[in-house]
């Protein structure tokens, strides 16, 4: 009985090693992290904004606010425009590179999830706002209760694209089954609701950074090159125990 | 996983006199086809992955082309996988999927033998 219980409890064993060699030899997450970090911090020019903050507000409502923010406030006028492309160009990238990697190892990740909820949480952000202003005929009121999809003032600072990357982030995590992934995903939702609901700039105020006193306004800058920072150095990390672990195997 | 540790077939154990009476013993769910050594192995590989690469399951199980054949049909007879062909280029190439039935085998397995496990470190 001795030999079939260590029989047993050493076929359990070589099934958990082989889960775990497979689970980790199939991670492929560095790219697309360090992908949005780049795709962030190229964003950059559209934060930065000429005089005084709120010098180019314009009224009235923006043509794509749920992505572009309120141009003039912290943001400049094409950032939506920006964002469209840069989310659905960078899912793309993504998708391609996971079918790559699943030719090269040998093993496929179930990056479709991901890609749809990304895909889908920006087509949404590109259409309620027009169609919950839509002025529409009985049939189509519906369209009006669009506006409870609304997310507040996420929005305000243009830095909702950042929330809608971490929303993708959770779906990866899960197709990746990776705890680090999803403790990425913890931390850069975290850092995507702050810079969406807060002015960072206040904090390194008082550490002693001041961007007044230029021709530009660099106010909202923080607010873009920390989520950017958190997903570099997160996807700098993966890339180099992914990495590691291929040179033992 | 070495090759040729194959598992003796299922058989049920004879009870075991300090077993007390009362629901069937573990044995009883062990699935003939999937208690094998390296068929539980590409079930396994299979379960963590979208698909996984002919030439991967070979390599990780240490296995020949033909050994790993021949299980591969076992599964697929049984409904347990499903097997893709394509092509990478010019290079042909399988692909081998889990199906719902093969997920379910694969839990049942592994808690049968984690139950027979436990059953035999309390005696």
């Amino acid at each position: 009985m001795g030999d079939r219980k260590s029989e047993q409890a050493g076929l359990l064993a070589e099934l958990k090693a082989l889960r775990r060699r497979v689970r980790t030899e199939r991670h492929a997450y560095w790219f697309p992290l360090v992908l949005f970090g780049l795709l962030t911090c190229a964003s950059v020019p559209f934060y930065v904004l000429p005089g005084r903050p709120g010098a180019g507000f314009r009224p009235g409502r923006p043509a794509l606010p749920i992505l572009g923010g309120w141009p003039g406030v912290t943001v400049q006028g094409f950032a939506g425009y920006y964002w469209l492309a840069a989310l659905l160009g960078g899912l793309l990238l993504t998708l391609l590179w996971y079918r790559r990697n699943a030719g090269r190892v040998g093993l496929a990740t179930p990056a479709r999830g991901y890609v749809v909820t990304t895909a889908v949480l920006t087509v949404l952000a590109l259409v309620i706002p027009p169609l919950s202003q839509v002025r529409s005929p009985r049939r189509l009121s519906w369209l009006q209760h669009l506006h409870v999809l609304w997310p507040g003032d996420l929005v305000l600072r243009g830095t909702f694209p950042f929330v809608i990357i971490a929303a993708g982030l959770w779906v990866l995590a899960w197709a990746e089954r990776s705890r680090a992934l999803t403790v990425i995903a913890a931390v850069y939702t975290a850092t995507a609701l702050l810079a969406s609901l807060y002015d960072i700039e206040n904090v390194l105020f008082r550490l002693g950074w001041h961007s007044s006193g230029s021709d530009l306004d660099l106010t909202s800058l923080p607010n873009v090159l920390l989520p950017a920072l958190v997903l570099l150095a997160a996807g700098a990390g993966a890339f180099a125990g992914q990495r590691r672990h291929r040179t033992s195997t | 996983m070495s090759p040729a540790q194959d598992l003796p077939p299922a058989q049920p154990e004879p009870p075991e006199p300090s077993e007390p009476p009362g629901p069937e013993h573990p044995t009883k769910g062990l699935d003939e086809t999937v208690h094998q050594r390296h068929r539980l192995g590409i079930l396994t590989i299979t379960a963590e992955a979208q698909r996984a690469e002919f030439g991967y399951l070979r390599e990780a199980l240490g296995l020949t082309p033909g050994n790993l054949s021949k299980h591969l049909t076992v599964l697929e007879q049984a409904g347990l996988i499903e097997v893709e062909k394509g092509y990478a280029g010019r290079r042909p190439r399988t692909w081998v999927r889990i199906t719902a039935a093969g997920r379910a085998a694969l839990a049942a397995e592994l808690a049968t033998l984690t139950e027979l496990l436990r059953r035999h470190t309390a005696v």
